[in-house]
């Protein structure tokens, strides 16, 4: 298939999964932050900033009003803010505009649920929705990106475009979830501190409270790590998305031999993670390691990029007089 | 499936119909339909109001949901609209045809002739003073960098459209000849595809020829331009300037019905004079490029550096035979509407034959007699550019205020190359459905000529209607509407109902099944009239 094509389906699934990522972590962060301090809970919105690249962008462009409270001015910045490229309507724009480009090639369907996703959020007013009942802005952006995947998974064949979209959605996924532990599990205090609000809230942020009870018993750090990034048959873990993004690579005839740079990298970063149990993962600093995860996946992304959408003949441009 | 009865309070739509002393495409000075017509005009009779407004809904459907659109540009803004097609389809009868055929074949043979000696060839045609010189080389469309770029069997022109319209005497006569990138040819296929939807019985008293092999024919002829180094399947691609261009849909349109890839410039790369397209495998080498993009916007290094939709090189592949670029670079030349007053000159010269389709009576202005007789007479005229298309930049003689006609005086004067004025012609008229009722518009008809190895001109065209009463301008960007057009095969006789003929029976019969079919669509009679919200509004509109 045509190499841009490839890339706008890769970057259209980045983007849906991001946008819903983003209403998820937004809807818990606020709710769960509502029975903080004021001050704890700015500290913990900032840190959620930093651990989402989003630290410095937020100081540029997010303007508080003074009357509303941190978490509104936040959450407007994460959600509304068509200045902040990561919010969930610049998200659901990309997705949109990406898929827009290739019309042609995905269902009707999903190209209708990603459409009225975007027109519903430029209809309605955001801002105030989200200062006044922020879960259902949320919700529906929840509901309206699940709407599009899910027919996009079960209208499409399941062919190389849908490959790439499916793995663009995976990797990015993975990024989400190692970026979520990062906020709530600081080095040092690993052992013991992850709290009880401070695992369901990690857990609700990827929609995993309700299994993990079923599975677990206890609400402590190995078991909420071990669920996240272990968990081989929950598709909201590291280990899940990372296990089809390979699988999407392989069909695509990504080799394991020097082309093949993004599947070796993610083979390795995979079998790190398989072959560790949480009590070492703890151990040797999981901070550093969910680090090195949100690293690898940028790594692999560009490797995608660079392997599949990027051909250039051996010749050089300039030779043809053109920057 | 059609109503065979109407209520006493239904309107007759043929009584109350004037053709004002126009050339009408339907009916006789005295008011009875053409034969060609009859069986038309009596089942377009029985309909009533509510089964024609419920067709209607079906068809603003059918447009919508598919998404054929065009971009209108006003004001920086580009509004998508649909091209809105009339109800009452045009026939043309077998013999007129052949006469229209014949004569686009001949005319479309003489401009390739044209192009291929201009730009790889003696120049004959200026050699023998036929043309003079500097009219062509003054011509914003002729292209230095075209010249030695070779075209397999001379095709410079593969896919030409040719205007037609016809006089007060029902002459069908040459309007505007396009050579670059003629469009339409989208909603000559989709409208037929809405028409047998939407009123498939019509069909049935009729022999009409098909149009779905359009892109077939088109991707053989793209084929047999192909470099012959390609082998047997060369590769053949749509080169589009992007979703943001008003064409986009017949561009996504041809690629899919050719079954080829749909690229953009940033997905072409040339290296060492071959251009290739990349691919999540790699590089792919292309042979045939039908590109949609203006020469100018071509390739960077030869015209504008500042075009990021076109492809760096492509120019010198081409040059050096690696891949084919139709329509050829250079062909604005041959659509100048100055030297289109010579096209007959050209017909003479190549094919030794007197042209069978005249041109429209144009007068150039370089030449001071005719400039002053034009001026003299600009309120009686029409004033064209002569590098414009899609009616932009026209002055409308008898149309126009003094302000206006004051203004083009002064355009003429300071630059008589780049004006033509031609006499107004009485374009003829077809009822139309406007609001509740059938009243005259004025037709134009741009027929498709397709040549690979061989010319073939591809059966009826996209007829355009000028919605608005009394307007002679009938370009989609300015108010227009089309009509389906329907080539009747050789062998119908005039009152297909009466004539006992196999084949005609057998085509009734399939199309029985066809009605009964699920894909036909909600209920023929409008049966279900539901979950369609009506956009009327858009007829109506253009009526008034």
């Amino acid at each position: 298939m045509l190499a841009r094509h490839a890339e706008n389906l890769f970057w259209a699934g980045r983007y849906l999964e991001r946008a819903e990522q983003t209403a998820r972590i937004v809807d818990v962060s606020y709710h769960s932050l509502l029975e903080t301090p004021p001050a704890e809970a700015e500290d913990a919105w900032r840190q959620l900033l930093d651990v989402l690249h989003l630290a410095a962008e937020f100081g540029d462009s997010a303007v508080p009003t003074g009357q509303d409270p941190f978490a509104t001015t936040v959450t407007r910045f994460m959600v509304s803010d068509r200045g902040n490229p990561g919010s969930v309507v610049s998200s659901i724009r990309q997705a949109r505009e990406n898929l827009r480009s290739v019309r042609e090639m995905i269902s009707t369907e999903c190209w209708e649920a990603t459409n009225s996703l975007y027109l519903q959020m430029q209809g309605r007013d955001l801002s105030a929705d989200l200062a006044q009942r922020p879960y259902e802005p949320l919700g529906d952006v929840r509901r309206g990106a699940a709407l599009a995947i899910g027919l996009a998974n079960d209208t499409m064949r399941h062919d190389d475009g849908w490959r790439f979209m499916t793995l663009g959605r995976m990797l990015e996924r993975v990024a989400m979830i190692s970026r979520l532990l990062l906020v709530r599990v600081a080095d040092g205090d690993v052992h013991s501190d992850i709290g009880f609000h401070d695992g369901v809230a990690i857990l609700k942020s990827v929609s995993a409270s309700e299994v993990y009870r079923r599975t677990h018993r206890r609400m402590d750090p190995a078991g909420v790590v071990s669920f996240l990034l272990l968990e081989r048959d929950f598709p909201r873990s590291v280990l899940y998305c990372l296990d089809s993004a390979e699988v999407q690579l392989v069909a695509l005839g990504s080799g394991t031999s020097q082309a093949g740079r993004a599947h070796r990298t993610l083979g390795r970063l995979r079998a790190a993670i398989e072959y560790r149990n949480a009590d070492e993962l703890l151990d040797e600093g999981l901070q550093g390691f969910l680090t090195w995860v949100d690293e690898s996946v940028r790594e692999i992304s560009d490797m995608v990029i660079d392997e599949f959408f990027s051909h250039n003949p051996p010749g050089d441009l300039q030779s043809l007089g053109v920057s | 499936m059609e109503p065979s009865t109407s209520p006493a309070s239904d309107p007759n739509w043929i009584e109350g119909y004037h053709t004002d002393g126009f050339f009408d495409e339907v009916f006789e000075p005295d008011g009875t339909p053409r034969p060609h017509y009859r069986g038309l005009v009596e089942r377009v009779g029985t309909f009533t109001t509510e089964s024609l407004n419920q067709r209607e809904r079906l068809r603003d459907q059918l447009f919508r949901t598919r998404g054929i659109t065009f971009t209108v540009y006003k004001e920086d803004e580009g509004v998508e609209r649909t091209f809105p097609m009339d109800l009452v389809p045009r026939i043309i009868p077998a013999d007129e045809w052949a006469l229209v055929e014949a004569g686009l074949h001949q005319r479309v043979t003489a401009l390739n002739r044209f192009l291929d000696d201009l730009y790889d060839g003696d120049q004959t045609i200026i050699k023998d003073g036929v043309i003079p010189r500097w009219l062509v080389v003054s011509s914003e469309g002729f292209c230095r960098e075209a010249h030695g770029i070779k075209a397999l069997h001379g095709a410079r022109c593969v896919i030409a459209g040719i205007d037609l319209v016809r006089d007060g005497e029902g002459t069908y006569r040459v309007l505007e000849d396009n050579l670059r990138s003629p469009s339409g040819i989208s909603y000559v296929l989709e409208n037929r595809d809405a028409m047998t939807r939407v009123l498939p019985g019509a069909f049935a008293a009729h022999h009409v020829r098909p149009v779905d092999h359009y892109g077939q024919l088109l991707l053989a002829a793209l084929k047999a331009v192909a470099p012959q180094a390609a082998g047997e399947s060369p590769r053949v691609v749509v080169l589009t300037p992007g979703i943001y261009n008003s064409a986009y849909f017949e561009h996504a349109f041809l690629a899919r019905q050719m079954g080829v890839d749909l690229v953009e410039g940033r997905d072409l790369v040339v290296d060492e004079h071959v251009l290739y397209m990349r691919t999540t495998k790699g590089l792919k080498r292309v042979d045939v490029v039908y590109r949609r993009i203006d020469d100018d916007f071509l390739d960077p290094v030869v015209f504008r550096p500042d075009s990021m939709l076109g492809v760096p090189g492509i120019v010198g592949a081409a040059r050096a035979g690696n891949v084919t670029i139709s329509n050829a670079l250079g062909n604005g030349v041959a659509d100048d509407k100055a030297v289109y007053a010579y096209v007959p000159d050209m017909i003479r010269h190549y094919l030794n034959e007197e042209p069978i389709l005249p041109n429209v009576e144009t007068y150039l202005l370089w030449d001071e007699e005719q400039r002053a007789m034009v001026l003299d007479r600009l309120h009686e005229l029409v004033v064209k550019p002569v590098a414009e298309s899609g009616g932009y930049g026209m002055l409308i003689g008898p149309a126009a205020d003094e302000d206006e006609l004051e203004r083009f005086r002064e355009l003429i004067t300071a630059d008589p190359r780049n004006y033509i004025a031609q006499e107004v012609i009485q374009l003829s008229r077809h009822p139309t459905l406007v609001g509740d009722s059938i009243e005259g518009r004025h037709v134009d008809l741009r027929p498709f000529i397709i040549t690979g190895d061989t010319t073939t001109v591809f059966p009826g065209g996209l007829t355009r209607v000028a919605l608005r009463k009394g307007s002679l301008v009938v370009n989609s960007s300015q108010g227009g509407g089309s009509k389906d057009t329907w080539v009747l095969h050789g062998n119908d006789n005039e009152d297909l109902p009466g004539v006992d003929d196999a084949r005609a029976r057998m085509r009734r019969r399939s199309e029985d099944v066809a009605q009964q079919a699920p894909e036909a669509g909600p209920g023929q009679d409008g049966a279900t009239s539901t979950s369609v919200s009506v956009d009327g509004a858009r007829l109506d509109d253009g009526g008034r």
